[in-house]
């Protein structure tokens, strides 16, 4: 069950940003979330934690709303954007105050840094860290409350090409250890590696879910699989 | 609910703000204290004792405290934040209270410290040191419920701008020009708003209404602005 989507919809004004999506994102896999930019991506993420509240339909983790949660960060870690901490006060302290307000111990504040590799910038303040260090931050954040489901949102945006390699190694790594993981990205050769089911939708709409393999039958690559499916819908 | 109020301390003392806010309310307090008992040796105005010096010299050093007081919720909106701190706190209500919470807490002990500074120093220039603890303590208690306003009115308006005109405009701006002109009708329009009522709290007015009147009309204002903002968080999207 993990992430269950029922009749999600997002209105604003007179466009559906996200329109009708029914969609369970399960345990043990990384779950790709593809689609061109305005489909609907971010707004979905966004009413799954709560920030944004559907027109109608709901959005459930492990079967409960996330606001329903009382340490919702031991549930969910997500990152949904890399400028998420106040360019004033540390790496370390954000985290603090993070661990603080789900009553998470602050031993877990180091482990997860050292895990994210933010090593001495750790102390330095957020606004001088560069988009990369701000996404490992990210990252060591929504790992804090150990959580078995993880949205992430755009997670390689700026990351040199060892924190990709790393970032793609840790996922499969979740993954394997039965959490669910639910990630959206532009970068489609980078999906092919990482991701073993997709979800692909399009004017918030779902066009596809299906496992990576199934997708790309046929095809001779996930960028040829994925024009086929949005053009379509077009 | 101990967890957010430890979560929005620890976000309160991490970042300069908070010591710019504090650096400012005393500077400022000391500054109009000294300034305002100079007024009353030369009998430029009228006041008879130090805590009433303290009293006066508010109406300066509460712009430090309303403004750190609204960037607690208006920064988070202005630094992108928001989103962040409501995915470790989804209840709304239980954010904006423990916000609420970490304001009032710094906003009694540095506004009760401000009120006995002002005291002080008044005391200093005028050779009396009367009814300073009981004016620092009033001192403490307006602020605490300026402080909730601010915040409260910041979590309705979200942009740091808005909100600070807005309460500046409330506070400092529209009463003295209702007042100017002196007549009653616009003089009791002026008594309704927020920082008036106060003022009548701490100077002990009977006129026109009594002490605990102008009390309850601020509170009244600041259950208002709390609501505001509430109602205004769990309608919008973050």
């Amino acid at each position: 069950m993990a992430i269950t989507l029922q009749e999600l919809t997002k209105r604003y004004g007179r466009t559906r940003a996200v329109d009708g999506l029914d969609l369970e994102v399960r345990p043990g896999r990384v779950t790709g979330f593809l689609g061109p930019n305005g489909a609907g991506k971010s707004t979905t993420m966004r009413m799954v934690l709560g920030l944004d509240r559907p027109t109608s339909g709901r959005a459930l983790v492990n079967g409960r709303p996330y606001a329903e949660y009382r340490w919702p960060l031991r549930e969910v870690g997500a990152v949904l954007e890399a400028k998420a901490a106040h360019p004033g006060r540390t790496g370390r302290n954000h985290l603090l105050a993070m661990a603080r307000s789900n009553a998470i111990p602050a031993r877990r504040v180091d482990e997860v840094l050292e895990t994210a590799g933010l090593g001495d910038a750790a102390r330095k303040r957020f606004g001088t860290y560069s988009l990369g260090m701000g996404q490992r931050l990210g990252l060591a954040g929504a790992l804090l409350g150990d959580p078995p489901v993880l949205i992430l949102d755009e997670p390689v945006n700026g990351l040199d090409p060892d924190g990709v390699r790393w970032i793609r190694r840790l996922l499969r790594d979740l993954a394997a250890e039965g959490r669910t993981v639910f990630v959206s990205s532009h970068l489609l050769t980078e999906m092919q590696l990482t991701a073993s089911h997709l979800v692909v939708i399009g004017k918030g709409r779902l066009l596809a879910d299906a496992p990576m393999d199934e997708l790309l039958d046929g095809h001779g690559s996930l960028e040829d699989a994925y024009y086929e499916l949005t053009e379509s819908a077009a | 609910m101990r967890a957010a109020i430890g979560s929005e301390w620890t976000k309160l003392w991490t970042t300069r703000t908070i010591w710019w806010a504090l650096l400012a309310a005393f500077v400022l307090m000391a500054a109009a204290a000294g300034q305002n008992a100079l007024y009353v040796t030369n009998g430029d105005i009228d006041a008879s004792s130090a805590g009433d010096v303290a009293v006066l010299s508010v109406a300066i050093a509460q712009l430090a405290f309303v403004a750190l007081a609204m960037l607690v919720m208006t920064g988070e909106y202005s630094a992108g934040t928001i989103r962040a701190t409501l995915s470790w706190i989804p209840s709304r209500g239980r954010l904006l209270s423990a916000k609420i919470v970490v304001v009032a807490g710094v906003t009694l002990v540095a506004g009760v410290v401000a009120g006995l500074l002002g005291g002080v120093i008044a005391a200093g220039i005028l050779d009396d040191s009367s009814d300073i603890a009981v004016s620092a303590v009033k001192i403490g208690i307006y602020l605490v419920l300026l402080g909730a306003l601010a915040t409260g009115l910041g979590a309705a308006l979200r942009g740091p701008v808005v909100t600070l005109v807005v309460l500046l405009m409330a506070i400092v701006v529209i009463p003295p020009l209702l007042q100017i002109p002196d007549i009653s009708v616009l003089n009791g329009i002026a008594d309704a708003f927020p920082g008036v009522a106060g003022n009548h709290f701490l100077a002990g007015d009977s006129d026109p209404y009594p002490p605990a009147g102008g009390l309850l009309i601020l509170m009244g204002w600041t259950l208002l602005a709390v609501l505001a903002g509430w109602r205004t968080m769990k309608r919008r999207d973050a």
